[in-house]
């Protein structure tokens, strides 16, 4: 489902959400650190951060289903993955360089358009993260404009 | 019932992206980018609908949404529980919204395809403090209260308004408007832009801390900030304007790829890239006398407590100008010069300088070079003129009024402010020639060069 353009394109530090929804369809959603595609594109991990309101990891659990949400800040190129819950786990310490080294390059695409002093994330609590694996189930362009909303995979 | 959106106007300036979350009917959840969330009332916020997308389709369904915005002052994250309610296609809040898009639009050339065609309002059930953005604490006390710190007190405009007072002419009012908005806001780059010759156009008249003066630079109604602002006489307040642009022209990058050409993108006079960006209409008794511009290359410059102080310094300065523009357009030429006869009109020669006027055009260039067009050419070109064959220096505003040939309109000349136009113009393109006043209704051309007129 994810090539091999798209998978460079989502793990290079972007602006990542997961949005989630309970039994009674009301969304819930938070901020993910970082990405990893697996498995030659047919799932990836979401980083969640720990801190992330527990009403997202529960609705994985009971529904299963997910739509998380990318976007490049300097020229808002943005996806969205529809997906379903596979697993869960602890992030383990082998993973927060690359977790943290996909935020920090998100912070450098905030700075190049001024934003970095406003964004300052030193109270951010965006370690430690829970490794969710999701499977990819499709994938829409997001990009603002006409074509908001066509199917990529 | 009050939640508490009022003390959280900053999350509503469009300066960080916000998130969207809603569900179809069929149980899919969504998550979505959102360039703007508007402030609405104590307990509704609004939506911008600007393209067909799944968000709005999944609310139509199931009303339930819910969005996440951060505060730029804090950097505190907030969740809100949203519940759609209506649609607005007209009225103040679309008006407003409609006119910063449509500004922003202007800017990319993507008016037409990049606007809006609905305010969606939304009803605020709860809000909560997202867990994972926790904000710095240092700008709230109480906890819960932002800090406000506008920039327009009363107490600035008061020391404007005393400045504006003691000037005597319009170039001293519009010297004086600029340097009290820096010296009592803190702005650097601002500009005055007055009615220009043609209809729906402003020129701009003074300007404040841009390497070029841009003095003379028009602006279309309708044309980026400054243009709708004069379209629509109503104030602009963007604070991130580099936000929006990049959401702008990623639809129109994508309207590119579909095979549609977008307008040629507008050069406007100003900073090449201001983060924060104020447009105040100069209305007296709803006719427009021009626009004030104020820019910041700071984001969220402007807050949404400086809005009605805002508006009144529109409003004092459109009557200031207006009376000043009317005072000398009444007043009598002095009997003799009150200022000293200038040095120059070719005795001290700093070389030779070609004027050309296209007649066809009314544009004279000096070298070669644009320097300016329409009425103030006529002028221009009807001073060096009599200069040349008849040797004199100075002139009078009134037989200028009265010269048929320049072709002044009978009701409203504005002849002073074109002369200030004139006079600020060759200012900034050259040390060579003048225009200085000499005296009421007086003022003498200020020659320090061989000249050579031609005639196209």
């Amino acid at each position: 489902m994810l090539d091999q353009p798209l998978t460079e394109f989502l793990e290079r530090g972007l602006a990542i959400h997961i949005g989630t929804r309970n039994e009674a369809l009301r969304p819930n959603g938070c901020r993910v650190t970082a990405v990893r595609v697996e498995d030659q594109g047919r799932n990836l991990v979401a980083f969640l951060p720990k801190a992330a309101d527990a009403a997202v990891i529960a609705d994985l659990k009971s529904n299963g289903q997910a739509a998380i949400s990318f976007a490049r800040p300097t020229d808002d190129r943005a996806v969205q993955v529809k997906g379903e819950f596979l697993s869960m786990r602890d992030a383990t310490a082998d993973e927060e360089k690359f977790v943290l080294g996909q935020w920090q390059a998100l912070l450098t695409e905030l700075d190049m358009i001024g934003l970095a002093a406003l964004t300052s994330t030193s109270t951010w609590l965006m370690w430690p993260c829970v490794a969710v694996k999701i499977r990819v189930t499709a994938v829409f362009s997001q990009t603002p404009g006409p074509e908001a909303g066509a199917v990529l995979s | 019932m009050s939640l508490g959106l009022e003390q959280m106007t900053p999350c509503f300036q469009g300066l960080l992206p916000s998130m969207f979350f809603t569900c179809a009917k069929d149980g899919t959840p969504n998550a979505a980018f959102l360039s703007h969330v508007d402030y609405v009332d104590a307990t509704h916020v609004a939506l911008s609908f600007q393209f067909f997308n799944k968000s709005r389709r999944n609310v139509a369904e199931n009303p339930q949404a819910m969005i996440r915005v951060i505060d730029p002052d804090t950097n505190q994250g907030y969740m809100m529980r949203l519940k759609f309610e209506r649609s607005e296609t007209s009225g103040p809040l679309f008006d407003r919204m409609f006119l910063r898009i449509e500004a922003i639009a202007s800017y990319a050339g993507l008016k037409g395809i990049f606007k809006l065609k609905a305010a969606d309002i939304y009803l605020v059930e709860s809000i909560e403090l997202v867990p994972e953005e926790v904000g710095r604490q240092e700008r709230w006390s109480p906890p819960g209260r932002r800090h406000l710190d506008p920039v327009f007190t009363m107490k600035a405009l008061q020391e404007l308004s005393g400045r504006m007072n003691s000037a005597g002419t319009l170039n001293e009012l519009l010297e004086s408007i600029l340097s009290g908005i820096k010296e009592y806001f803190g702005f650097s780059h601002s500009m005055i832009l007055l009615a220009g010759e043609k209809p729906n156009t402003l020129i701009t008249i003074a300007s404040r801390g841009y390497p070029q003066g841009g003095v003379g630079s028009e602006v279309q109604f309708g044309e980026g900030v400054i243009g709708v602002v004069a379209e629509a006489q109503q104030p602009i307040r963007i604070s991130s304007l580099v936000r929006g642009m990049l959401f702008a022209l990623a639809a129109k990058k994508r309207a590119e790829e579909r095979g549609w050409r977008p307008q040629e993108q507008v050069k406007l006079p100003g900073l090449e890239n201001p983060a924060s960006q104020l447009g105040v209409p100069l209305v007296v008794r709803g006719e427009l006398i021009g626009v004030l511009c104020i820019e910041s290359k700071t984001p969220y410059r402007f807050h949404e407590d400086d809005k009605n102080t805002i508006e009144m310094l529109g409003a004092s300065l459109a009557i200031a100008i207006q009376n000043m523009q009317l005072k000398e357009a009444r007043e009598e030429p002095s009997a003799v010069p009150a200022a000293p006869r200038p040095a120059g009109n070719g005795k001290t020669r700093h070389g030779k300088h070609e004027l050309t006027y296209y007649a066809s055009d009314e544009v004279v260039m000096l070298d070669g070079e644009y320097l300016i067009r329409s009425l103030p050419a006529r002028i221009l070109w009807r001073l060096l003129q009599t200069h040349k064959r008849e040797g004199r220096a100075e002139f009078t505003n009134r037989e200028l009024r009265l010269d048929k040939t320049l072709g002044l309109p009978d009701f409203k000349d504005n002849l002073e402010t074109r002369l200030l136009l004139l006079r600020r113009r060759l200012d900034e393109k050259s040390h060579d020639i003048r225009i200085v006043p000499v005296g009421r209704g007086r003022f003498a051309l200020d020659i320090h060069c061989a000249i050579e007129l031609v005639e196209k």
